[in-house]
Order: structure tokens, then sequence, then C-alpha cells
């Protein structure tokens, strides 16, 4: 009940912090709302479904840049407001006050990838025609939870830097990249397969993309199978998703109880 | 006069010593590098791998000099835009607008050492560009290469400083840093040309420096020489529009200083 009761307080306080200065969500927005609209404008004189193709991608890069922005920042400012020593010192562990804040943050990451989806249809009359509407939000939100999972490992990490707003400006490309978020992860070199196939989200947007009716030729399963699955890969996608979120989440627990013994130790955790 | 002169000159180079300075003390050498050495590349590899999904059959060499040059903004636009919000975040705004020293020379020269970083930068950019992402150099012009980089560095800066001056009445530059981060990539001429924009969008692209260093660049890469009547307009363009945009920055500093003081939300953030 203590851990539980941090977590709901943690989500709280983040809501109350979010709703003090709204005008963060524009950080976390920008580049994967402006990159989609240089995508659809690269994408002039290609026709139908690739647009689409696009936009899924680009919603799915929103969710990313909230979680990632989020999960750096949740750390680094309480070190700029000097109140880290004070969170770390309460009896609940970090990882439980960490997560009511993810939550808080992956649901705004819902939103963030929801409103570059419908500026794109709206702004650019993207035919948004879902073959299966059901399945296209189960993995839409499984998408974002392992997302925030992902945020949770990475800001086990950023409890021992004082530069984590570096690093996060430095993540969100790489993901974007390797993910496949806007084009095949066929195209990459062989050897970042095993990276892009270790990234959850590049499952997701799998799923998601066929949820919305795409052709299995650009799947993420033509780097594994060496060709184009035959039967659908919605239900294997979305089971690799769940999979390795829960790596994400055991490695993040695990993760934060060294974190938070070593910056005990080293007595720097307040250093801005 | 000379006085003048020389107080303004030892502002000016103190303000971008301690710049410097104060980078490194919060930021270590290792992890300034690996930013240098990964922002571009990732960049350039994105819209490069979009290019080929797109339309295999036409030349990358566009998306990434576009992409080469548009590296210049995480430093020249990011960085120069946080001045003085991070001052203000520090708690030393107030003590910094409190000596007589010359507003001018100080901002001006905190920014000097984001045009030597951006230079590298791009350095760096430009050889993952001809390395990694095989860039036809044969024919480049490295002259005139080094010159629009240079140019454009302190174009991008001035048009930074520009925005950083609304720090002084804003709560946070950082999401007005973000916004200009990224906007270059749509409005510059970066990945598609600027004609390909709605034509009410196009006066924007032109009110940006980046634009002409970025046109500029490609021309160089093609082997135009410094007397090029193109690469003459281009960069006269860009400095114009540099100038043009330091002095709006240094009135709206002056007149946003006036309003936070008025309103006792200089340091408020």
């Amino acid at each position: 009940m203590p851990r539980l009761r941090a977590l709901v307080g943690s989500f709280r306080q983040q809501a109350f912090h979010f709703l003090s200065a709204p005008s963060w969500l524009i950080p976390n927005i920008i580049a994967p709302f402006v990159i989609t609209m240089v995508v659809l404008l690269m994408y002039q004189e290609v026709t139908g479904s690739v647009i689409l193709y696009a936009v899924l991608g680009g919603g799915m890069m929103g969710m990313w840049g909230n979680t990632l922005y989020a999960s750096g920042y949740s750390i680094q400012s309480e070190r700029w407001w000097g109140t880290i020593e004070a969170v770390l010192v309460v009896p609940s562990s970090l990882i439980w006050i960490i997560a009511g804040r993810t939550i808080w943050n992956a649901l705004i990451g819902v939103v963030n990838g929801l409103l570059v989806l419908v500026i794109s249809v709206v702004a650019f009359g993207v035919p948004m025609d879902i073959a299966d509407p059901l399945m296209f939000m189960a993995s839409f939100l499984l998408t974002m939870f392992s997302l925030a999972t992902l945020g949770l490992l990475f800001s086990s990490a950023f409890v021992l830097t004082r530069q984590a707003g570096v690093l996060t400006n430095g993540l969100e490309f790489p993901i974007y990249v390797a993910s496949g978020c806007l084009f095949p992860i066929a195209l990459l070199p062989a050897w970042a397969f095993p990276f892009s196939l270790s990234l959850a989200p590049s499952w997701g947007i799998d799923a998601i993309r066929e949820a919305a009716g795409f052709a299995p030729e650009s799947s993420v399963w033509v780097t594994v199978l060496g060709s184009a699955p035959q039967a659908s890969f919605i239900l294997p996608d979305l089971a690799m998703v769940v999979l390795l979120s829960m790596v994400y989440l055991a490695l993040a627990i695990v993760l934060f109880r060294v974190v938070e013994r070593q910056a005990r130790l080293t007595g720097e955790l307040g250093r801005v | 006069m000379n006085a003048n002169l020389a107080q303004f000159g030892r502002v000016f180079w103190s303000s971008a010593v301690i710049a410097k300075k104060a980078l490194f003390s919060w930021l270590s050498p290792s992890l300034w590098l690996m930013q240098m050495f990964t922002m571009s590349l990732f960049q350039i590899a994105m819209f490069w791998y979009i290019a080929q999904y797109v339309n295999p059959a036409r030349s990358l060499d566009y998306v990434i000099v576009g992409n080469a040059m548009q590296s210049i903004a995480y430093v020249a636009v990011f960085a120069v835009t946080n001045v003085t919000g991070e001052e203000k975040e520090s708690g030393t705004l107030p003590a910094v607008l409190v000596t007589p020293a010359n507003r001018f020379a100080m901002f001006v020269g905190k920014a000097m050492f984001q045009v030597v970083n951006s230079m590298a930068t791009v350095a760096v950019a430009f050889f993952y560009a001809i390395v990694v992402f095989g860039l036809d150099f044969s024919n480049v012009n490295l002259l005139t290469l080094a010159v629009v980089i240079t140019v454009t560095c302190f174009a991008t800066v001035g048009f930074g400083l520009m925005l950083s001056s609304m720090g002084f009445y804003l709560r946070t530059t950082m999401v007005l840093a973000n916004i200009f981060l990224f906007m270059g990539l749509l409005f510059c001429g970066v990945n598609f040309p600027v004609s390909d924009l709605p034509e009410f969008l196009q006066p924007i692209s032109y009110a940006i420096p980046m634009t002409y260093g970025t046109d500029a660049a490609r021309l160089a890469v093609e082997g135009a020489s410094l007397a090029d009547p193109a690469i003459i307009g281009l960069l006269s363009s860009e400095l114009l529009v540099a100038v043009v945009a330091i002095l709006i920055g240094y009135a709206m500093m002056l007149t946003f200083e006036r309003l936070a003081r008025g309103k006792g939300t200089l340091d408020m953030f």
C-alpha cells in the first residue's frame, strides 16, 4: 500500500507540474511534428498509403519524444530545484516515485502521438483508413506502455548523471533511426538489426502499421525471416512488445536499486 | 571613444572566455565530444534513409548537404537561444544586468564560443557526409565551402541572439530554442527546396540566414567559386539577414529588459 500511495502521489505531483506549465509539451512534440511535416513534404511525389506510413511513424515519434524528455527531466528538474535528496530520503523506493511520473508522462505521450496524427490528417488531408481500429488502438496503447518502460530504464541511468538533459537530446534521433518509425528497418545495415529488434517500439510501430492495413513487405519480420511473412504478424508483434517491455521493467528495477545505492555512496546526487 | 572601444573589447572577450569556462564546468569534455560526433550522424542518417525509401532513384546529395549544414543549428540556435535563459535559471541574470558593462558586448561575447563550436560541429557533419554517406566531393571548392560555413555560423549565431533576447521576458527560452532548432528542417531548404513549401510560408524561409547558407553550401560542393554571382548573392543576403536579426535582437533585448524590470519578472522562471 505505501508503494501504491507513493506512486499515486508522484503521479498527482507530475500532473500538477505539467498543468502549471503546459508549454513544456512544445519541446516534446515539436521535433516529431516538424519531422512528420518535413517527411510529408518529401513524400509529395508519392501518393497513397506511404503517406499514412509516415504519419503513423510521426505519431510514434511524438510518443517517444515525450517519454524521453519526461524521463530525462524528471530527475534533472529535482536537481535544479534542490529537492532530489529529499525525494531519495523518503522510505519509498525511487522506482515507485519515478513510475508514478512515468505513468502520467505516458498518458501525455498518447495525447502527443494522437495530436501529431490529427494535425497531419487535418492539415495535409491524409486519409486515415484504419483496417482494424480495435487492434490499432491496442497496438498504440501497448507501444506507449513499452515506451514508458524504456523511459523508466533510461531514468535509472539519468539518476547518476547531472547531464541528463544532454543525453536526452542525444537519444532522440538514434531511436527514431533504429526503430524505423519512418522507413523500414530492412534499409539499415545488417549489423544494426539486433539493436533495432531489441527496441520494443520497432515491433510496436510494426503492429500499428499492420492494424492500419499495411502489406507485410516493409515489416520488421523481413529482417528476421529474410522474406515477407505469409500470415498475420500483428499478434507476434504485440507479443514482442510485451516481452521486451517486461525485460526493460526487470532491468529498471535492478538498475534503480544499484543506482540508488551508488548515488548515496558518492554523495554527488544534488550536484548540478 | 578609444576608451569606450577598449572597454567594449574587454567585456566582449571576458564574456567569451567565461562562456567557454562555464560550458566545460557544467558539461564534461567527453560528453561534449560525444554530442558533437553523434548528433549530426543520426540526423543525416534519418533523412538519408527516408530519402532512399521515398525515391531510391534520386540523388541523396541534396539531403546530405542540407542536414550537414543544419547541424549548425544545434549549437548556433539551441545553445545561443538559451544564453539568457540559463543566466535566469542560475539566478545570475540580475547580477549580470546590474553591472555597467555594455549589454551588446556581453551577450555577443557569450555567444562567440558557439561560433567556434558550430564550425567544429559542421566539420564533423561533412566528414560523415563524405565517409559514411558517400557525398560526391570530387568537384568541391574548399575555399568557398569554408567561407560559406564561416559566414553561416556567424549569421546563425546572430539569429540565435535575437531569439535569446526574448529570454529577458519569457519564463524559459527552452521552448523557443526547441521550436527554432527544428523549424530549420522545415523552412531552410534542408531536405527539399523552399519552393516546395506553400507560398505563404516561403517568406519565413528567407528571414532565416540558414536558408541562404544551405543553398550556398550545395553550390560550393558542386564547385562554385567565391566569385560566382550566385554565391555572392547568397552570402550577401545571409549577412544582411543576420545583421538585421542582431539589430532587432538588440532592440528587443533593451525593450524586454525594461519590461521585465518594470514588472519585476526578470528572474522569474
